[in-house]
């Protein structure tokens, strides 16, 4: 059962990757902030923003320019790879990656850290009247949908069994992280999420328990397409709020769309499994997964000063992180 | 006996000479771990101090988790690193109440959040070493359904050290608060800033 799924997926992986790469030009990594820092204050000394190419091409700009509306500028679809990526991607990583990506830091990183200080990273975001209107549509539908739907959901269900929910849903994810992890060459953790996926399906009844954490202590190891293709230097091009699946950018929805692709359960017939009955998973485990974090949108709410520009920020750095922590060699964060 | 004494003292010396000779550098080392793990340790008793159960000692465990936030963190460090470039636009007057309003927006925002873990446990993993003054200690947070890494950057100041930012889930909060505040004080002087947080303060 796994195997003709597997060898689908794996050629639906190839052409998105080619689809992606040739839809986003590569961009430089994280390590190159200096650069890309320079970038974005020559444009904020000249004042003025008419460089769609960096926009294309780092994904950065200062947020002053890019609360700007950009006049619409078709991407470059050159496309360039960095061989300095590829090179130490094949050659060191399979030995160092029994290190955790956290495990050592180096003494170039402590620059860079002190570099962002000041100019922290930052996206293109040309998509602003839309993506504020996105975000307050969202936010509506935190407070008078998902919320109280979650409220009355957790008063019913107790926690033990929407633990097991989550266990379950995440189970089923398990594929996706390991094909992702193995895209990013990080062999131990794709072979860590094989055994988590085997022992939970069996010994965890379909993925119910988490028995491998529980018994073997082995731990979830999270990739997504997005990394993925982050991890080969892709950039985020620009950002996007979603409609209900919130923040993202460019990059990141061809990586959920990817992600997809991954998932078991795009591969169920729809005689077995009706769109219908699909929607309703991805909902319940929508509220169930929310039951374990109502409070979390209302402090970071109350938190913020500019809810909007709060959360851009606050994905842009955690997507930057998961990146910098899928190549363990050149980036050693 | 005097004379054993003595030569006892000696040894003494001698062999605390050499620990400090063996272990200085793990000595110093520990130092911010310990004193971030500290901290925590102390907010983790309040919360789970049977005596404050009730809904109606919220206050007084307020109070006490303040306290340690202020022996804790190094608001003006803070203060200064979220504003970067533009703290100097701030006069010295204006710097001090800003500190001050930034001070009391995160103790709003994060006090009730604090107040509803109960469950959780924090794992104190290690420290790494930023610059020669500045230290990030690591821990994680582990909940039911996962686990959160959260990162304290501290900075040795006057032989103490304090916490200048948290990096969760590779959030750095200052810096979060770096773009929030740059984007405000981009068409506006620093007077609009104090004014929005005065607002947002009273709010709360």
């Amino acid at each position: 059962m796994e195997e003709p799924q597997k060898g689908k997926t794996m050629e639906a992986i190839h052409s998105f990757i080619l689809a992606s790469v040739l839809v986003l030009c590569p961009t430089s990594l994280p390590a190159d902030t200096s650069s890309i820092t320079a970038d974005a204050e020559q444009s904020r000394s000249a004042g003025t923003f008419t460089a769609p190419r960096m926009l294309f091409e780092s994904a950065v700009v200062p947020a002053v320019a890019a609360e700007i509306p950009l006049q619409e500028s078709s991407p470059v679809t050159e496309t360039y790879v960095q061989d300095e990526n590829t090179k130490s991607v094949s050659a060191q990583h399979a030995d160092v990656e029994e290190k955790e990506a956290q495990e050592t830091v180096s003494v170039e990183s402590k620059a860079v850290n002190e570099q962002e200080e000041e100019d922290g990273p930052e996206i293109a975001d040309p998509l602003v009247p839309f993506n504020r209107v996105m975000f307050h549509v969202n936010d509506k539908l935190y407070f008078w949908v998902l919320k109280p739907v979650t409220q009355v959901y957790s008063h019913i269900i107790p926690e033990d069994f929407r633990i097991v929910f989550s266990n379950a849903y995440d189970n089923l994810k398990a594929p996706v992280r390991m094909l992702n992890n193995l895209l990013q060459l990080r062999l131990k953790a794709a072979g860590n999420e094989l055994i988590r996926f085997l022992f939970n399906s069996t010994a965890g009844i379909g993925g119910l328990g988490d028995v491998a954490r529980d018994a073997l202590g082995i731990k979830k190891q999270e990739a997504d397409f997005g990394q993925t293709l982050g991890h080969y230097g892709v950039g985020h091009g620009f950002y996007i709020v979603l409609p209900v699946l919130g923040p993202s950018s460019l990059r990141d929805t061809v990586g959920f769309a990817g992600d997809r692709l991954m998932y078991p359960l795009t591969y169920v017939s729809k005689d077995v499994l009706p769109v219908e009955a699909t929607v309703g998973i991805a909902a319940h485990e929508k509220v169930n997964d929310t039951s374990f974090r109502i409070g979390d949108y209302e402090s970071f709410k109350e938190s913020a000063v500019e809810p909007y520009v709060s959360m851009r920020d606050a994905f842009v750095q955690h997507r930057k992180k998961k990146v910098e922590q899928s190549d363990p060699i050149s980036k050693k964060r | 006996m005097n004379l054993k004494g003595k030569g006892m003292k000696r040894q003494l010396i001698i062999m605390m000479l050499l620990l400090c000779l063996i272990f200085p550098v793990s000595a110093v080392a520990g130092a911010a771990l310990e004193t971030v793990k500290g901290h925590a340790d102390r907010v983790m008793e309040v919360l789970r101090d049977p005596a404050l159960k009730p809904e109606s000692a919220k206050k007084i465990k307020k109070d006490r988790i303040r306290a340690v936030s202020v022996k804790m963190f190094d608001f003006a460090e803070l203060s200064k690193r979220t504003l970067a470039r533009n703290w100097e636009r701030f006069n010295p007057d204006q710097q001090k109440e800003f500190i001050e309003l930034y001070r009391s927006l995160l103790e709003d925002a994060y006090a009730d959040k604090i107040l509803s873990y109960t469950d959780e446990k924090i794992v104190f993993g290690k420290e790494v070493p930023l610059t020669e003054k500045t230290v990030e200690v690591r821990s994680t947070v582990l909940r039911k359904t996962g686990e959160i890494p959260i990162y304290y950057r501290v900075i040795l100041k006057d032989g103490v050290w304090r916490v200048y930012d948290v990096v969760i889930e590779g959030v750095s909060l200052i810096g979060n608060y770096r773009a929030q505040f740059r984007k405000i004080l981009s068409n506006k002087p620093p007077e609009s800033l104090l004014e929005t947080l005065r607002k947002k303060v009273d709010k709360g």
